[in-house]
């Protein structure tokens, strides 16, 4: 056999291999059999040089296609073994999807503290900043400077928890102290006015205390959200129309809104705040108790004698505040039966909001 | 305030329907909390007619009759009664019908008769006390109309909420001229004579008001020769329907006269009241000490000294404003009525009704206020209806204590500032009209209104109170709404309300859900936790606590962390992942308002999660709560911190540290000592953690300065060293970083290996631990040779061997 025969039959062998080769493994065996350093082709051209000059070109033509046939086929066999190769993966590869994901369970926040943080979002589009006060607060800021008469009840022992006065030696009477846990977060008003002269516009969240056995209405401690505005020319068209704008943005577009006179010492004129059921839209259903309005806030001007105790002119300035309990928004906007579940720290209640 | 809808349409015209009326109402500040329908426990029952009347053929005492109510077929009816005849008109039970006292009526047979129906008397109506027969109604009854309603007992009630500012609206006339105003109808007030004869009052009874402060007006009037008897219907209905029992007429007359015009007042039998100098002597003054009186509900009660009493020679006779004695009070032997009408201070009657747990109609009025005005008119008043309906005469004059005058208060209403606060165009003419309605005069002066506030309206004292009257009345809904239009206003939160919020939402990355526990603590919580307290600090106490276990503040909001876990443990939840942001309190000698600190904590129990299918649960410890605590630091842009090994009371030792964050310590970390767990009833270990939110805002870097991104890149080495077993990790690594400046980028512990206790073959030395670190060699200028590096990092592991005692883990 010439030398060419032995090319071409190697090359006849190897385009056998390749096709035969079922994976990228043999295919490398295939090529080292053939090309490698001690490949039987690579053999064969080491040998060339052993040829006479004249047999030298047709033989090196020939071996160099037969080269690159090789070549090529283990190339295209290659791409065909690794696109199979890879479907196998994939194929392997597959989950079922339905498979829960992994995760550590995500933190909620308590659901109070979401609606406050909404509400404190609606008042500062508004242009309000947030003021904070002490949940331990004197009966000047609680009740005397928000024009609480002496004798007003809800300065009763059974109504206001009072604190140990450790400024004074002589702790006469035991309920005597005018140190007490803040009833309302209005005191922040006047602590506010206090240090800053209008344009006031704030709002005050916080933590309150009445002397109230926990029950599913009543909580000794509760959550307000109070609000204060102080600037020249305010109206009761003013409260009227930022209510509206709150009440939409906390209960939905749809709801309206009304105000009724009513009566708090440190506002005048005074209103409660009522917004439409949810279920019935005004109309009346059990839901609502058949009112077809629920209460959320109570509002009103700023009493002028509140403006005489922290010295601002009430002839002019004029101004609004208003006042409501996050628990109530809790209760009626997401169907808490029983206020107790939001002291409680059970995680299955903590998880759903 | 209970309202008889019947009673109010004599003073005032109402044509609109009930449902109308209790929504004006609402809307102009008369929050009406019940509307009750009496006279509905009569209903099925009618007025009918008795056609036939025939003897029951079975029974000799029975009836058997047929009775016409008006409607189909005549009923069949057996009846007992034998007081009737055919003909006669009786109220008629219908079957269904229930009776007032608990009888239903059913279709039923009587001696072989079926019976459709009841005949009924006046007790069986609940209308009196005859059950002799049949009550028989007047001819002109109309048959088939409804009993209830034929014989008037059919009313309305309303339940008013009454604000404490307006004690005027405890009075049907009060509320008739709110409603009138309301509506826009006039008002009726009631009108009597008086006509009096004998010798007069003065000559009979004298009054002293030893405290003109707590008693500014004390009137009385006498009614000689009164025939005690009960009242007549209208007037037991109408006192019925405000909420008080009726007891005999002159008592009636003055319950009657306090619903109408809200002037409580009081009755004394003249006989009973010791007489000085011939005349009766009232004493207005306050009890002594050891002075007790018996009041009219049977109670003997201990006044203290300072309460204001009525007495006379021998002492107590009323307590003033809240309620009569029982040996004064009017019984059927009473001949004369000594009449008070008085008028007391608010928060006297007020103390004394607490003091004594007794609340009275009166007493409800006088702590509201009540007009002195008032007193004189109320007392003629009572005092012509008990001549009218007990006989007697009124003797001559009035004996009137009228120390401190009150007189009806001049305001001045600028129109246009008025329209300017409230946002609206109210018309002078508008707001004068309503001002009238409401009994406040208001005249033209200029473009204002000058007003006379009278003497029942005392909650208007300002300007601003008229305009609350007129914006009320014209309508809270007509005014247009509006948004402030303030210049100067910028809206925000500040730093550490920002700082606040993220330590919330870093928090609840970390898996932890928010908690918000009660301020209250029990010391003995804080005695078992061993909370610590500066050497004057002490707990925040409450003088009057609700429970003993609430009975102070709280120092840490730990034990209501650890409560919480308790609770899910026992609900069934075990794996527990709590935060809280809150404040805490402590005080100390001298203080008035206590110290309060805002914390974050956390408490970790139980596993992160059940078991999934991806991994098994492992339980929390030190290390997970301390991942947490190096989230919420690198959250807040916090790098210069560290934890001290430290032990506390309520940490388990060997697991515990203090937060030291810039030197300063800012809070704790640990695993809760086994002895607290076990007080708080928890199973298995609980991580916390508690910081203090201010310095945590103080250290968080506002701005954060670029730092290049390397671009080379690093040579990594691992070494580990090998330790004593007390050496702390950081101390290690601390050498590291300060002896690999400046190449030396980063430095990374990824093994910690010790023996197993019960290892058999040991690859460490007795006592010590291997620390393995990744180091990262790296400049910022160009691409390190291994060899350059090589050599650095040989040299620094010398260095470090000999700094902290390591040998290198072969």
């Amino acid at each position: 056999m010439g030398i060419v025969e032995k090319i071409v039959q190697l090359r006849d062998e190897a385009l056998g291999r390749i096709a035969a080769a079922a994976d990228l493994e043999s295919l490398e065996s295939v090529r080292v059999a053939y090309l490698g350093k001690k490949g039987e082709l690579t053999a064969v051209l080491r040998g060339l040089g052993e040829l006479s000059p004249e047999e030298r070109p047709a033989v090196g033509r020939v071996s160099n296609e037969v080269r690159d046939a090789i070549e090529q086929a283990l190339a295209e066999r290659r791409a065909v073994l690794e696109r199979e190769a890879l479907e196998q993966r994939i194929a392997a590869e597959a989950v079922d999807v339905t498979l829960p994901g992994r995760r550590r369970p995500l933190g909620h926040q308590h659901i109070i503290h979401q609606i406050v943080d909404e509400i404190v979002d609606v008042f500062v589009g508004l242009g309000y900043r947030i003021a904070e006060g002490p949940e331990v607060e004197l009966d000047y800021y609680n009740f005397t400077a928000l024009n609480h008469p002496p004798e007003h009840p809800a300065r009763a022992a059974t109504d206001t928890f009072y604190v140990r006065d450790l400024s004074t030696d002589e702790q006469s009477g035991r309920l005597e102290s005018d140190v007490l846990l803040r009833t309302h977060t209005s005191p922040v008003q006047v602590r506010v006015m206090e240090r800053q002269r209008p344009p006031i516009y704030v709002l005050a969240p916080g933590k309150v205390f009445r002397r109230d056995v926990a029950d599913p209405s009543h909580l000794p401690q509760f959550t307000q959200i109070e609000g204060l505005v102080v600037d020249e020319g305010i109206t009761f068209g003013d409260l009227k129309g930022t209510l509206e704008h709150f009440v939409r943005e906390i209960f939905g577009p749809e709801r309206h809104v009304r105000l009724r006179p009513h009566f708090f010492p440190f506002t005048e004129p005074s209103a409660e705040v009522d917004v439409s059921c949810a279920m019935c839209n005004g109309e009346g259903c059990r839901s609502c108790g058949g009112e077809g309005w629920l209460e959320v806030l109570g509002c009103g001007m700023v009493d002028p004698n509140v403006f005489r105790y922290v010295g601002i002119d009430p002839e002019r300035y004029s101004g609004f505040a208003f006042g409501m309990g996050a628990e109530r928004i809790a209760a009626l906007k997401h169907g808490i039966p029983d206020l107790r579940l939001l002291i409680e720290g059970d995680m299955r209640f903590l998880r759903q909001f | 305030m209970r309202v008889s809808l019947k009673w109010l349409k004599e003073l005032v015209d109402v044509d609109l329907p009930v449902e109308q009326l209790v929504d004006q109402l609402d809307m102009t500040g008369t929050k009406v909390e019940r509307v009750v329908r009496t006279g509905q426990a009569l209903e099925r029952v009618v007025v009918g007619q008795v056609l036939v009347k025939e003897q029951h053929p079975n029974a000799d005492k029975l009836s058997y009759c047929r009775v016409d109510v008006g409607a189909g077929e005549p009923l069949r009816i057996v009846c007992g009664a034998t007081n009737f005849a055919e003909g006669d008109k009786v109220p008629v039970a219908l079957v269904g019908a229930t009776l007032p006292g608990g009888v239903t009526i059913k279709r039923a047979k009587l001696r072989g008769l079926e019976s459709e129906g009841m005949m009924c008397s006046a007790r069986e109506l609940g209308a009196g006390s005859d059950a002799s027969g049949l009550l028989i109604l007047p001819e002109d009854a109309p048959v088939g109309a409804s009993y209830a309603e034929y014989a008037g007992l059919a009313d309305t009630v309303l339940e008013l909420e009454v604000t404490p500012n307006r004690p005027d609206c405890l009075s049907m006339v009060g509320v008739a001229r709110e409603v009138g105003a309301v509506l826009g109808a006039d008002v009726r007030f009631p009108e009597w004579d008086l006509a009096t004869s004998g010798e007069p009052v003065d000559q009979a009874v004298s009054v002293s008001v030893e405290d003109p402060e707590l008693c500014p007006r004390y009137t009385a009037r006498l009614i000689r020769g009164v025939k005690i008897g009960p009242s007549p219907d209208w007037l037991v209905e109408r006192i019925v329907a405000a909420g008080a029992r009726p007891i005999n007429n002159v008592v009636d007359v003055t319950n009657y006269v306090l619903f109408e015009l809200g002037q409580p007042l009081h009755a004394f039998d003249l006989a009973t009241i010791a007489p000085s100098g011939g005349v009766a002597r009232i004493v207005v003054r306050r009890a002594r000490p050891g002075e007790r009186l018996k009041t009219l509900d049977g109670q003997d009660r201990a006044l203290d000294a300072g309460m204001l009493v009525i007495a006379d020679e021998r002492g107590p006779i009323a307590l003033a404003g809240v309620m009569g004695g029982e040996a004064t009070e009017v019984s059927e032997s009473t001949v004369d009525v000594l009449l008070e009408a008085a008028s007391f201070d608010r928060a006297s009657v007020s103390k004394t009704s607490r003091a004594l747990g007794l609340i009275s109609e009166s007493s409800l009025r006088f702590e509201r206020g009540v007009d002195p005005e008032l007193a004189a008119v109320a007392s003629e008043r009572a005092a012509a209806l008990i001549a009218e309906l007990g006989g007697g005469e009124v003797a001559p004059g009035i004996v009137d204590v009228y120390t401190r005058r009150v007189e009806p208060r001049p305001i001045t209403l600028r129109c246009a500032r008025m329209n300017a606060f409230l946002g609206t165009s109210i018309a002078r003419e508008e707001a004068a009209a309503i001002l009238t309605r409401l009994g406040i005069a208001a005249e033209p002066s200029g473009d204002d209104l000058a007003c006379v506030v009278p003497t029942f309206r005392p909650d208007l004292e300002r300007e601003v109170d008229l305009y609350e009257e007129v914006v009320r009345i014209w309508g809270m809904e007509r005014v247009p709404s509006t948004l402030p239009d303030g210049r100067e206003r910028v809206g925000g939160l500040d730093a550490s309300q920002k700082v606040e919020r993220r330590i919330g939402a870093l928090m609840r990355a970390c898996g932890l859900n928010e908690h918000i526990g009660l301020a209250f603590e029990d010391p003995r919580r804080v005695e078992l936790c061993g909370f610590e307290l500066g050497p004057d600090e002490q707990l925040v106490e409450l003088l009057n606590p609700m429970t003993s276990e609430q009975s102070h503040l709280r120092v840490s909001t730990l034990t209501g962390l650890l409560e919480a876990v308790s609770r899910n443990q026992r609900r069934g939840v075990g794996e527990v992942h709590l935060y809280e942001v809150g404040r805490v309190f402590r005080t100390s000698p001298g203080r008035k308002l206590p110290k309060e600190r805002t914390v974050v904590s956390a408490v970790l129990c139980g596993a992160w999660d059940r078991q999934r299918w991806y991994e098994r649960p492992r339980p929390l410890d030190f290390f997970d709560a301390k991942g947490v605590l190096e989230v919420l630091l690198e959250g807040l842009r916090i790098d210069r911190w560290r934890l001290d090994a430290s032990e506390h009371a309520w940490l388990q030792p060997g697991r515990s540290a203090d937060v030291v964050v810039r030197g300063e310590v800012v809070g704790w970390i640990g695993e809760v000592a086994p002895r607290v767990l076990q007080a708080f009833e928890i199973d298995g270990a609980v991580a916390a953690l508690e910081l203090d939110v201010r310095a945590l805002a103080r250290a968080s870097a506002a701005v954060v300065r670029y730092e290049e991104i390397p671009r080379f890149p690093a040579v990594k080495f691992d070494v580990a060293f090998v330790v004593p077993r007390e050496v702390e990790a950081e101390t290690v690594a601390f050498a590291i970083r300060s002896y690999g400046k400046p190449l030396l980028a980063d430095v990374r512990l990824f093994d910690v290996y010790e023996d197993p206790r019960d290892a058999r073959e040991r690859r460490l030395p007795e006592g010590a631990k291997s620390l393995a670190f990744a180091l990262e060699y790296r400049a910022q200028d160009r691409t390190l040779s291994e060899d350059e590096v090589r050599s650095v990092h040989e040299r620094l592991v010398e260095r470090v061997c000999a700094k902290v005692g390591a040998t290198l883990r072969a």
